[in-house]
């Protein structure tokens, strides 16, 4: 195995302890949480921060606990659908909420799991 | 889920949907024919054979290759691509291929060279999506076994000059293998007129067919060696694999719903392929109209005029193109792909590696209408910004 392939393995499966609003937390190579259930509101707002928004509106929690509703009950995020059904928002609303987008920033700060998927 | 108010135009992904005929054709002979073809005496895997036989004979016919024998099938193009670049190179070979390939090629052409067994060059495109056949020449070195080369790019919609290259390949004795996953159906391939050593095709794509089914075409005068060993239903006694086509390069039982399929979506394109394929370009040609004037829309596809395939990739004001693609599917019912296109190179060329590209490919069975949502949802969405 190459030096180069090596590294690219090790980082896809790289996993980091970070201290996120004072609690040790595990996450993967792309900063989303490893865990979902290790996520608190104290964290979402902490994980916000670094995503550039200083304070949760109404309305990204609305988005962050329907995400994290739907999770919990059907094992997997929402479908664009269901996430504007959900909140009663419109997509292009709740992307604008999120500067990385839903699937990325929305994601990460709910604390599910990444998608690893070519978006 | 509901389907029936969306606008698919991710075609160039998988045609959707499928043509009725050839979904009731699959299910049809697979409830009727459905066995082991070729594996018995009984005379319905005779029959069952014997329809595989003429779905060689009708893909030998559609890209003009001389050889039923030589219609190999696979799973898909990718399948395809590895089943001929492992047949065909050895360790110490050269391969020139070029900056406008899927993974599906530049993947396995990366493995061989990571296990130290093949080199390759990829010769650039130019402004207009184009190969310089002379650029390929170019890169050849005295070890060079192969030139690889994808007929339609999936991200531009550009057409290569296959018949340049295959002219200049024949006088250097190289063999060319085209990929043509986003040309076949869209536009002719004509194997000999090409001057083609392999072509590797899927079926899900513009032939209308089943996904998982796929194959290569290969010129009689090239071997490929067998790099998948098993049962063929012929040479049983024997444990080397037979060297016989199609058994040569097949190994295991056949997908029999998806040559089904295949073999009915054939004959669905042998009657309507020509309005089918007007259909989809002057529905192209709208959308390009459409979005090229509008404000903070970027187009990376160059103008489909001549030869091209149903492919238009554009940006948005630099945005993720990921949100581009959320937006017009979750407020819209639009279905476009974004991202990479998985054509990393292209991409990295184009400096839109970072925010992705949306792509919109249209088909056959999208109406004016759905063309005007979509011009009308893009002008909406570049206004957000």
């Amino acid at each position: 195995m190459t030096a180069e392939k090596f590294k690219q393995i090790k980082s896809e499966l790289e996993q980091e302890y970070r201290s996120v609003a004072g609690f040790t937390l595990l996450f993967d190579h792309e900063g989303y949480l490893w865990e979902p259930k290790d996520w608190n509101e104290k964290v979402a707002v902490a994980l916000a921060r670094e995503c550039g928004i200083a304070d949760l509106s109404e309305n990204h929690w609305k988005v962050v606990n329907f995400m994290r509703e739907y999770y919990f009950t059907y094992g997997r995020a929402p479908l664009n659908s269901q996430l504007k059904k959900g909140t009663g928002l419109s997509i292009a609303e709740i992307n604008a909420l999120f500067p990385g987008g839903i699937k990325k920033d929305g994601r990460r700060i709910a604390g599910l799991p990444n998608p690893r998927a070519c978006l | 889920m509901e389907t029936n108010d969306l606008i698919y135009l991710d075609n160039a992904a998988t045609s959707f949907p499928k043509p009725p005929e050839v979904l009731a054709s699959m299910h049809e002979n697979y409830a009727l024919y459905g066995v082991s073809p070729g594996r018995g005496s009984y005379d319905l895997a005779v029959y069952a054979a014997e329809l595989v036989w003429q779905t060689r004979v009708k893909l030998a016919l559609f890209f003009n290759a001389p050889e039923p024998s030589r219609v190999i099938f696979t799973a898909n193009a990718t399948d395809a691509l590895n089943l001929a670049m492992q047949g065909l190179l050895q360790p110490g070979d050269h391969v020139v291929s070029t900056q406008l390939e899927h993974n599906s090629v530049l993947r396995p052409l990366h493995h061989l060279r990571e296990r130290n067994s093949v080199e390759y060059d990829l010769v650039p495109f130019d402004q207009q999506g184009l190969i310089n056949p002379d650029d390929i020449v170019r890169a050849f070195k005295p070890n060079t076994r192969l030139v690889v080369v994808s007929h339609a790019s999936n991200v531009l919609g550009t057409v290569q000059p296959i018949k340049e290259i295959g002219c200049l390949c024949a006088e250097h004795g190289i063999p060319l293998l085209i990929d043509v996953a986003q040309s076949a159906g869209h536009i002719p391939v004509n194997m000999q007129d090409l001057q083609v050593s392999v072509i590797a095709f899927t079926g899900h794509k513009a032939l209308l067919g089943p996904a998982g089914i796929g194959g290569l075409i290969i010129a009689p005068d090239l071997d490929l060696q067998t790099t998948r060993f098993g049962g063929t239903g012929v040479d049983s006694h024997d444990l080397r694999h037979t060297q016989i086509y199609p058994h040569r390069l097949e190994a295991g039982t056949l997908n029999m719903p998806g040559i089904f399929g295949l073999s009915a979506a054939l004959d669905y394109l042998e009657q309507k392929a020509e309005m089918l394929q007007k259909q989809e370009m002057l529905m192209t040609k709208l959308l390009y109209d459409g979005l090229k004037e509008i404000k903070g829309v970027r187009m990376i596809s160059p103008e489909p005029k001549g030869e091209s395939v149903p492919v238009l990739t554009c940006t948005v004001k630099g945005k993720d193109a990921s949100v581009i693609g959320e937006i017009l599917d979750g407020d819209y019912q639009i279905a476009v792909r974004t991202g990479l296109h998985c054509a990393p190179l292209v991409h990295q060329v184009l400096k839109t590696a970072e925010t992705g590209g949306v792509r919109f490919s249209p088909g056959p069975f999208n109406t004016q209408a759905q063309i005007k949502l979509a011009i009308e949802a893009m002008a909406e969405i570049a206004a957000m910004w």
